[in-house]
């Protein structure tokens, strides 16, 4: 995540990842690994409209950004992907705080470094 | 067909007259290095990250396409699973090409559907002649090049040059039929023809996502173009819209393919 794609106005993953690429990253922290079909089946039921297609590019997407890998699987029903996370959720967050600290340190190192004296007194 | 081959022989009229008696020499080198450029493409094969496929992988895929090649009155296929997120299909000699990712976007019906898209081409003949008449693409531009570049009449490189662009439309309108009857031989071929017209809504439906068209109808979703969208002037594919249609005059009996289907 890039520190301008942080949203000021969301809250949790949602203020840094659109949200249902968001909703499909709290699943798979919590299972996992998991087919594209796997989660279409999961997050069907909080969005009947949803469609195959939109799962696959959204996890393909999270595959981009670093957050699943894709690797190829033989299971039931023959040959898929497999998506499985790349890290854990405290480490995605720690990634996402050090990259705004960063950015806020090498923008505003004073103001950073007094806001955060201030906060720890 | 006819048209194209008449187009290429055309050309192959006017080199000769635009280089007088060096005219077939240099028709027979430009047609030999053709040749051998699609000799060697042929030969290469397919490898990479091709999986083929085994009854063990997916017997119901395997079993699918057996049932439907023998119906086709053909013998099983090569099938290779291609290692490729994006939903592709295609087919070359008598080989069908799946990425995995369709399988992730269509389900089990409409996955068999594009297969036998696929096995219409083969059955039709397309797997054959497609690599040879896009070759003749290339040969006609060379062949046009040529007779304009070397000059001695106007007459003959506009005649090379209309003959050219003449090939091209001919070349797309060949290949969108050829395309139609794939699907048609396809709904012959399927247990659930309408699987066909689910598969072709799917992939469209996920094509348009690709390329943002549907982040408005989607908010959540801002899809950006992960790879460059090919653009032509000259459409060579019919639209999914033109092919769901085409299907649902077949299915509902509408007898335009009558005259065609055996």
């Amino acid at each position: 995540m890039k520190p301008h794609e942080f949203k000021l106005t969301e809250e949790g993953m949602k203020a840094v990842l659109p949200p249902l690429e968001a909703e499909i990253m709290e699943h798979m922290w919590k299972v996992k690994v998991a087919t594209a079909g796997q989660v279409y089946e999961w997050i069907r039921e909080r969005h009947p409209e949803i469609r195959r297609s939109t799962v696959s590019i959204l996890m393909n997407r999270l595959c981009e950004r670093g957050l699943l890998k894709r690797s190829v699987e033989t299971g039931r029903g023959g040959m898929r992907y497999v998506y499985s996370i790349t890290s854990t959720r405290e480490e995605f967050e720690e990634k996402v705080v050090k990259s705004i600290l960063d950015a806020l340190m090498s923008n505003f190192r004073e103001a950073t470094y007094a806001y955060i004296s201030k906060m720890k007194k | 067909m006819a048209m194209l081959l008449i187009i290429l022989l055309t050309e192959a009229v006017l080199i000769g007259l635009a280089l007088s008696h060096v005219g077939p020499v240099v028709l027979a080198a430009i047609a030999l290095i053709v040749l051998m450029f699609y000799s060697f493409l042929s030969l290469r094969g397919a490898n990479g990250r091709y999986i083929p496929l085994s009854r063990e992988d997916m017997p119901w895929l395997y079993d699918g396409i057996a049932t439907m090649a023998r119906k086709a009155g053909l013998k099983m296929p090569r099938v290779l699973l291609l290692d490729e997120y994006v939903p592709l299909a295609y087919s070359f000699k008598d080989t069908v090409v799946l990425s995995l990712g369709l399988f992730e976007v269509l389900d089990r019906e409409e996955s068999l559907a594009v297969a036998a898209h696929e096995l219409g081409h083969i059955k039709n003949g397309d797997t054959k002649t497609f690599p040879v008449l896009a070759y003749g693409r290339y040969l006609t531009l060379v062949l046009t090049a040529v007779v304009v570049l070397t000059g001695r009449s106007l007459s003959v490189a506009v005649s090379a040059l209309t003959m050219a662009c003449l090939y091209e439309l001919a070349w797309a309108r060949f290949h969108k039929e050829r395309e139609f009857l794939a699907d048609e031989t396809a709904l012959r071929l399927l247990e659930t023809p309408m699987s066909l017209k689910r598969a072709l809504e799917e992939l469209k439906y996920y094509e348009d996502l690709r390329v943002g068209m549907r982040s408005n109808a989607l908010p959540n979703i801002e899809p950006e173009i992960e790879r460059k969208q090919r653009t032509s002037i000259i459409e060579t594919h019919p639209t999914y819209d033109e092919r769901v249609l085409r299907i649902l005059i077949e299915i509902n009996g509408g007898g335009i393919f009558k005259n065609r289907i055996q």
